[in-house]
């Protein structure tokens, strides 16, 4: 953070916004680092747990959810487990995550994003993840060319072959019978919290 | 006793062995499990970076049909378990976020609240107990392991937690009574990296690298888990954290379940033993 904060960029609001979409707490902070000490993968992110978390409190809205921290969280829960104060870092890095998705702005991983979204989609459109499916359909959208989803879709198939050849693997989609159901709660969840 | 079977997306596929073991223990142990009818994937971490209220009502419609079958409900996937648990927990303390969810899943299925949400470790320890346990071991086993718990079966902490989020103890009691020596590891909470494996492969490898590395050094023949995004890191991605790090490892992951399976005498087989990709058959041998 070379550049000064200017407060008139800062969106007010941004706390509420979190806490809506699930990550609770964040104006208890009081920057002790725990979080940052405690994380498996702060190590590859550009801006600490701690950080993200005071720029939440500021209000930067765009430098957050254009920073590759969120994508970089594996959700492991310990931040949350040892915060003193009881913020929701996981859940604020989830919601975080969410409202970065929503709003399309353009993200320093564009293949997590591009994950998170798969995942959602497929375990949607059987009612339960289908691997090959989510393989397929992640090598697609997190490249961007084709030639670059075939090569990803390579590197990956031993790792699928090995899967398939014990079993592990299935060609057909294990399906909800109620599938209208699962259409209507995707709908109605995704539609009614925009 | 009588428990309402989650299994999961995974269980299904990728950690088949882990259903298998799970349900072939839980019979030895005399409990039934019923799978729930028609239950739908829980959303795992990619429901929540979507949408918060699709996170909630995911795993609600799971714990409806639950409640509508008058079942508890035991989830062994971590994954699936803490979003279960959570879900349960926002929903009994929010009514007004329980009145949205209902909203959700249509006039058919309501959740009414009264679902427990168990791991398998909690249901061991102290719904049957190592002394039960402990009756049905034909064949202790002699060899030395790391119990790997993982993340989410521990934190966060829940309301009615039933281990330590920091040092827990279950797995490391449970490997104790059928024979196993538990190897001191450090490491027992630390992240793997499984959840970011497929965007950030670097991160998983690194991570899944030190927890298989520091097991080796600890002189483990094999990792014990119980869950099956850390099984798919340690045990089928292994061959590529040994050509990232130019390292033979060699490790054995077996998730508990098979291996209380073992002792109680159960067929390899039956325990899906076969379906393990770091090969076992020398640890099977060496029993």
């Amino acid at each position: 953070m070379e550049e000064p904060i200017r407060l008139t960029e800062c969106d007010p609001n941004f706390i509420q916004e979190v806490a809506e979409a699930g990550g609770k707490n964040v104006q208890l902070c009081f920057q002790c680092g725990t979080c940052s000490g405690g994380c498996p993968t702060a190590y590859a992110m550009d801006y600490t747990p701690r950080q993200i978390i005071g720029m939440v409190n500021l209000g930067m809205r765009n430098e957050v959810l254009k920073s590759g921290t969120i994508w970089v969280c594996s959700s492991c829960y310990t931040c949350m487990t040892r915060c003193p104060r009881g913020v929701e870092i996981t859940k604020v890095m989830a919601a975080l995550k969410s409202i970065a998705i929503k709003s399309g702005i353009e993200t320093k991983n564009k293949k997590a994003a591009a994950f998170y979204k798969t995942f959602v989609e497929v375990a949607g459109a059987y009612g339960r993840l289908f691997e090959p499916m989510l393989f397929l359909k992640f090598a697609l959208k997190a490249e961007d060319s084709l030639t670059g989803s075939v090569a990803r879709l390579l590197k990956d198939a031993p790792f699928g072959l090995e899967l398939t050849k014990k079993g592990k693997l299935a060609f057909m989609p294990s399906k909800v019978k109620n599938m209208q159901q699962i259409k209507k709660i995707y709908e109605k969840a995704m539609g009614g919290s925009k | 006793m009588k428990l309402g079977y989650y299994p999961g997306c995974s269980l299904e596929s990728t950690a088949k062995e882990y259903d298998m073991s799970v349900r072939e223990v839980f019979k030895a142990l005399g409990v039934e499990l019923v799978e729930l009818e028609d239950w739908n994937c829980c959303g795992a971490t990619a429901a929540h970076s979507v949408d918060y209220l699709l996170s909630l009502a995911l795993p609600a419609r799971n714990l409806a049909i639950a409640g509508k079958q008058n079942l508890n409900i035991i989830v062994p996937c971590p994954e699936c378990y803490q979003r279960e648990w959570s879900a349960s927990e926002a929903l009994a303390a929010n009514s007004e976020l329980l009145e949205k969810v209902n909203e959700l899943l249509g006039n058919g299925l309501q959740y009414e609240g009264n679902v427990e949400v168990k791991h398998p470790l909690d249901t061991i320890i102290n719904d049957i107990g190592i002394e039960k346990l402990s009756q049905n071991i034909v064949k202790p086993l002699k060899l030395k392991a790391v119990p790997y718990y993982g993340c989410v079966i521990v934190k966060p902490p829940r309301k009615k937690k039933f281990d330590s989020p920091e040092n827990p103890v279950s797995m490391d009691k449970i490997l104790a009574a059928i024979g196993v020596e538990v190897l001191p590891y450090d490491l027992k909470t630390k992240c793997c990296g499984g959840p970011v494996m497929l965007a950030s492969e670097d991160i998983m490898l690194k991570l899944s690298y030190e927890l298989l590395k520091k097991a080796k050094a600890a002189g483990a023949q094999c990792v014990a888990t119980a869950c099956p995004l850390c099984h798919l890191a340690l045990d089928a991605k292994q061959i590529n954290i040994e050509k990232a790090y130019n390292e033979k490892i060699d490790m054995p992951v077996l998730y508990l379940t098979q291996l209380v399976g073992l002792a109680f005498g159960i067929a390899p087989k039956k325990l899906g033993l076969d379906k393990n990709i770091v090969p076992v058959e020398k640890l099977l041998k060496s029993l």
